[in-house]
């Protein structure tokens, strides 16, 4: 199988996915007009990266062949979603009374970090590679914790987020851990999920990816690291100006005319 | 506390803790230094000046170009840096002294003990001879046998402690002493550059004391982080030193573009432009810093995967690096430019820090890495960033700031003598090793053959070096004569707009008689221009609100996380599959004393909560108490750890055994001094509370040891997760 045979053929049609990913734009066009159109591609991108995390070829892969692309779904359902979805929802409910925020700020971090270190213990990170269900059960809770890690940086009512100036503390701790996970995995000389070392080939993909792509074992979980500690960091960096951004906006009176 | 007292001579020199004379220490120390080192860079190029040279041996070469980083590095940058902030974050936000002015001076002395200690290890059978970087197996015992390497790691651990301690000084100061009105939005640059360097430094020097004490350890005590014989791994230190190294460099350069940053608006009569891009792009540059190192170790062979990312994320530090030279640029576009020789300093800053920016681009890139890799592009690169870009900013400061310091100007004529003297010997010396670098001269040799074109760039090469000697000496005369001869240079001789220009010069032992009004970026622009006028805004009155204990603590608290999560690492790296016989952790711990020990320990920090939560009722003696319940606790647990250590070597388990005794010991050891070290600082809270200090007057100092105590406790909740239970 080449290549391009694999991105073609090998899309996984998850009903469930796709049916959420186009249910959700529909909801949010009746739910939320006027229409203010940064959110609503925030919102298109968000269920397109939804259906491309859960259906396409990534999930594919994802289930028990790469442990890289395991990585990319993971970090696209904790790191790329939530913040698109909380930033479409952006705008809701400013005026209301200022309630307490429901969940404390080092809880939703520990959550955020729990999500990226918690399904990588080797025991779940093969259960999901191998169940069904506790593959769902991961794409689920990743969501969840993603979506709690966000609220405090991106909650749609302005007035409930942190001060900026611990944003970014915030975001930076999370860089860190998830660095020092990315790194720890990538230098480990043991399989981090043994499953993805030697997969049930029920595609007849394997060649492709051991051979064309020159994915033995151990450099596929290099990637998983990798993919982990860099481009994640990068995701945490983008929302880390997006605070300064604000910080410094504040006072200046554009604040005010928003 | 006591105020300042009125001591005269050399003593108030010793004995000051005013933030004005110890930055004037940092900065006379570090030229003492920076001559030391300097002149073995002389004795290098004129080894160097032909081929076949034999001026020096090899040995001796390989200890003055180790001596030279190390000192350049960390006897002169590093606290030349520090010197200035030590003497102007204070006043340019309107403080009058550091956060803690003994901590200050405890900073200051370790570092000229520091550079003693590197020092002696001359009369100590030989200077270390490994490179700044010290490259595992060359630093270990069997091929640097000397002690120059031991005295090189003393030394550099003294001088982390100095950095960290002053760092931490730093960030509580920024955070806690500002004047009112200045929010951190309205921080001069400098002072918000300095404020981001002292975060990477307090997380970044931590990884390099965890790692030398590894490679101490390994050289002292017979094991092997770091040695493959023992089953260790060498490359682990590489990525060890540059998870520090990385970040390092920006720790020499941000504070330089700081002064840059001050220096440039004020020559160019124009605010800084794009401000906000100038400060959010430092932190983009400080977070990156960490996620880079790996292209240090391009050449290591660590994978076409590796290699990839690092290419693509390296690449990524060019744009925040590439907006702040644009702001600096736009900032002098259509300004009215005055070339004094500070002004001079930063536009040459400008095009030699993008001559050295461009050339790392060219090392970011893998295969051009493997190409110049250990060559003298090398070294032109970093010189080009390390001495055109952070000296060259330390130079316009020290012609910006000197009539603050001093009450004088510097000679301008002299100046602008010694400032092209320098750029032309500056470009002659590390130009042409660009091309002697590609034309594929080693680096760190100590002569070469006679290979067509080497012997007369190596000589041009030279002559640069001891033009920039000459230009350094016309430096020494400038300020040895304007101290006495120089202009008066009055408060304000730039016309300038940030607070340190508002006092005398030299600034009184205060600081100021009163701060003035802080409404913008530009607080004596504003005074001029009627910009303090009128209703002030919310902003205009902001006041600091943390308290200096706490951001004292959690900044320490930050600096040990950043220790442990090394010593974790390691533990957990080398124990992963373990090679060969011995004792295992399954094999030797003893799971159920051990949870009886650990739950003294965390019913310790429950015990200490309930000592706080007396307190803040004002039962005092009730705090006492629990107090003095934690630390019994905490005795205990030390007790049982001394039990299970004794138990172990009794059966043979020694600290050399192999690799899981070495790590458990260096994991479960450093916990346990940080143990002792917090039971310590509870003792004298204990002793204050019972002395009746907290009656007087409401404390956070139990609530700060608190938090270190609590913090301990949570390093021991990981500790114990990843030896004993996973060993299970």
């Amino acid at each position: 199988m080449t290549t391009f045979e694999l991105f073609a053929l090998t899309w996984k049609w998850d009903p469930v996915a796709l049916g959420l990913a186009a249910a959700a734009p529909i909801a949010y066009a009746f739910a939320r007009r006027p229409h203010a159109w940064p959110r609503a591609l925030c919102c298109a991108a968000a269920a397109l990266t939804f259906a491309l995390a859960l259906a396409s070829p990534i999930a594919t892969l994802a289930d028990g062949y790469l442990f890289g692309a395991h990585m990319l779904q993971h970090l696209l359902l904790v790191l790329v979603i939530p913040p698109l979805a909380l930033l479409a929802l952006g705008g809701a409910a400013s005026g209301s009374v200022p309630s307490r925020r429901r969940v404390p700020t080092l809880v939703a971090w520990a959550m955020g970090v729990g999500a990226m270190w918690l399904w990588h213990a080797p025991a779940l990170c093969d259960a999901a590679a191998t169940s069904q269900l506790v593959h769902r059960v991961q794409e689920g809770s990743l969501l969840a914790m993603g979506t709690v890690f966000w609220w405090p940086a991106l909650a749609p009512d302005p007035a409930r987020r942190i001060a900026p100036l611990a944003g970014v503390v915030y975001l930076f701790g999370a860089c860190v851990a998830c660095t020092i996970l990315g790194i720890a995995v990538s230098l480990s000389p043991v399989q981090v999920c043994p499953v993805y070392a030697h997969p049930a080939d029920a595609l007849g993909i394997l060649p492709t990816l051991r051979g064309d792509w020159g994915l033995t074992p151990e450099r596929d979980q290099q990637l998983g690291g990798l993919l982990m500690w860099v481009p994640a960091c990068l995701v945490y960096l983008v929302a880390i100006l997006a605070t300064l951004r604000r910080f410094y906006r504040v006072g200046t009176g554009a604040e005010v005319s928003r | 506390m006591s105020g300042p007292t009125e001591t005269r001579g050399l003593y108030a020199w010793f004995a000051t803790v005013d933030h004005k004379k110890i930055g004037i220490l940092y900065l006379l120390t570090a030229l003492v230094f920076f001559i030391i080192g300097g002149c073995e860079a002389l004795v290098m190029r004129l080894q160097l000046a032909g081929p076949g040279a034999d001026l020096v041996s090899p040995e001796t070469f390989n200890e003055l170009f180790t001596m030279h980083g190390t000192t350049m590095i960390f006897l002169v940058v590093m606290p030349v840096l520090t010197g200035f902030a030590n003497y102007f974050v204070p006043l340019m936000i309107g403080a009058r002294d550091m956060a803690f002015p003994r901590l200050n001076a405890l900073g200051f002395w370790l570092f000229p003990f520091g550079g003693f200690l590197l020092h002696f290890s001359l009369v100590a059978g030989g200077a270390p001879a490994a490179g700044w970087f010290a490259y595992t197996p060359l630093s270990e015992t069997p091929f640097s046998s000397s002690l120059g390497t031991d005295y090189w790691i003393i030394a550099l651990l003294v001088l982390g402690i100095s950095s960290v301690a002053t760092a931490i000084n730093m960030i509580a100061t920024v955070l806690t002493l500002r004047a009112t009105g200045m929010s951190i939005r309205r921080l001069p640059l400098f002072v918000w550059m300095t404020f981001v360097t002292a975060i990477l430094i307090i997380l970044a020097l931590p990884v390099l004391n965890a790692s030398i004490v590894m490679l101490f350890i390994d050289r002292q005590l017979e094991t092997h982080f770091f040695t493959v014989a023992g089953g260790g791994n060498t490359v682990m230190w590489q990525h060890f030193f540059w998870t520090f190294g990385h970040p390092e460099v920006y720790i020499l350069v941000l504070p330089a573009f700081g002064m840059i940053s001050e220096v440039i608006p004020v020559f160019s009569r124009k605010p800084i432009f794009g401000y906000e891009f100038v400060a959010a792009s430092t932190v983009a540059i400080a977070v990156l810093s960490f996620g880079v190192w790996a292209h240090h170790m391009f050449a290591v062979g660590l994978g076409h995967t590796f290699d990839l990312v690092f290419v693509a994320g390296s690449m990524l530090i060019a744009i925040p690096t590439g907006v702040k030279i644009f702001n600096w640029i736009a900032t002098m576009w259509r300004g009215s430019l005055r070339f004094t020789t500070a002004m001079l300093y930063a536009v040459a800053f400008l095009i030699e820090f993008v001559i050295g920016g461009l050339s790392g681009i060219t090392f970011a890139a893998a295969p051009i890495d493997w190409q110049t890799t250990d060559t003298y592009y090398v070294v032109a690169h970093f010189h080009y960033v390390i001495f055109g870009g952070s000296a060259f900013g330390i130079l316009a400061a020290t012609h910006y700031w000197f009539p603050k310091i001093t009450g004088r100007l510097l000679s301008e004529r002299l100046g602008k003598a010694h400032f092209w003297t320098m750029v032309v010997g500056f470009n002659l010396t590390f130009f042409v090793q660009h091309f002697l670098g590609l034309m594929g001269m080693p680096r760190r040799v100590f002569t070469y053959p006679d290979l067509p074109g080497w012997g007369p760039l190596n000589m041009v090469s030279t002559i640069g070096a001891f033009l920039m000697a000459a230009s350094v000496l016309m430096l020494l005369v400038n300020i040895v004569v304007s101290l006495r001869r120089g202009k008066v240079a009055g408060d304000n001789p730039w016309e300038a707009w940030t607070l340190e220009w508002a006092t005398t010069s030299p600034p009184d032992a205060h600081n100021f008689h009163e701060v003035p009004p802080v409404r913008g970026r530009r607080p004596l622009y504003d005074l001029g221009h009627g910009g303090a006028s009128g209703a002030p805004t919310p902003e205009d009155a902001s006041e600091p609100t943390l308290d200096k204990n706490a951001v004292c603590v959690w900044s320490l608290v930050a600096s040990e996380a950043s220790f442990f999560v090394i010593l974790i690492f390691a533990y957990v790296f080398y124990n992963a599959n373990l090679a060969g016989g011995g004792p295992t952790a399954a094999s030797t711990l003893d799971l159920r004393t051990v949870s009886i020990y650990t739950a003294c320990l965390l019913s310790s920090s429950f015990t200490l909560w309930l000592s706080e939560r007396a307190q803040d009722r004002g039962d005092h003696a009730g705090s006492s108490r629990w107090l003095a319940a934690t630390i019994a606790l905490g005795l205990i647990f030390l007790v049982g750890q001394a039990r299970e250590y004794i138990g172990l070597w009794q059966s043979g388990v020694t600290l050399s055994s192999n690799l899981f005794a070495t790590t458990f010991f260096t994991l479960t050891g450093f916990h346990g001094l940080h143990v002792t070290a917090g039971l310590v600082a509870l003792a004298i809270v204990l002793g204050r509370a019972l002395a009746g200090d907290f009656k007087k007057r409401p404390s956070s100092t139990l609530r700060a040891v608190g938090v270190y105590w609590h913090f301990v406790d949570v390093v021991w909740v990981v500790v114990f997760t990843v030896v004993y239970l996973r060993a299970r």
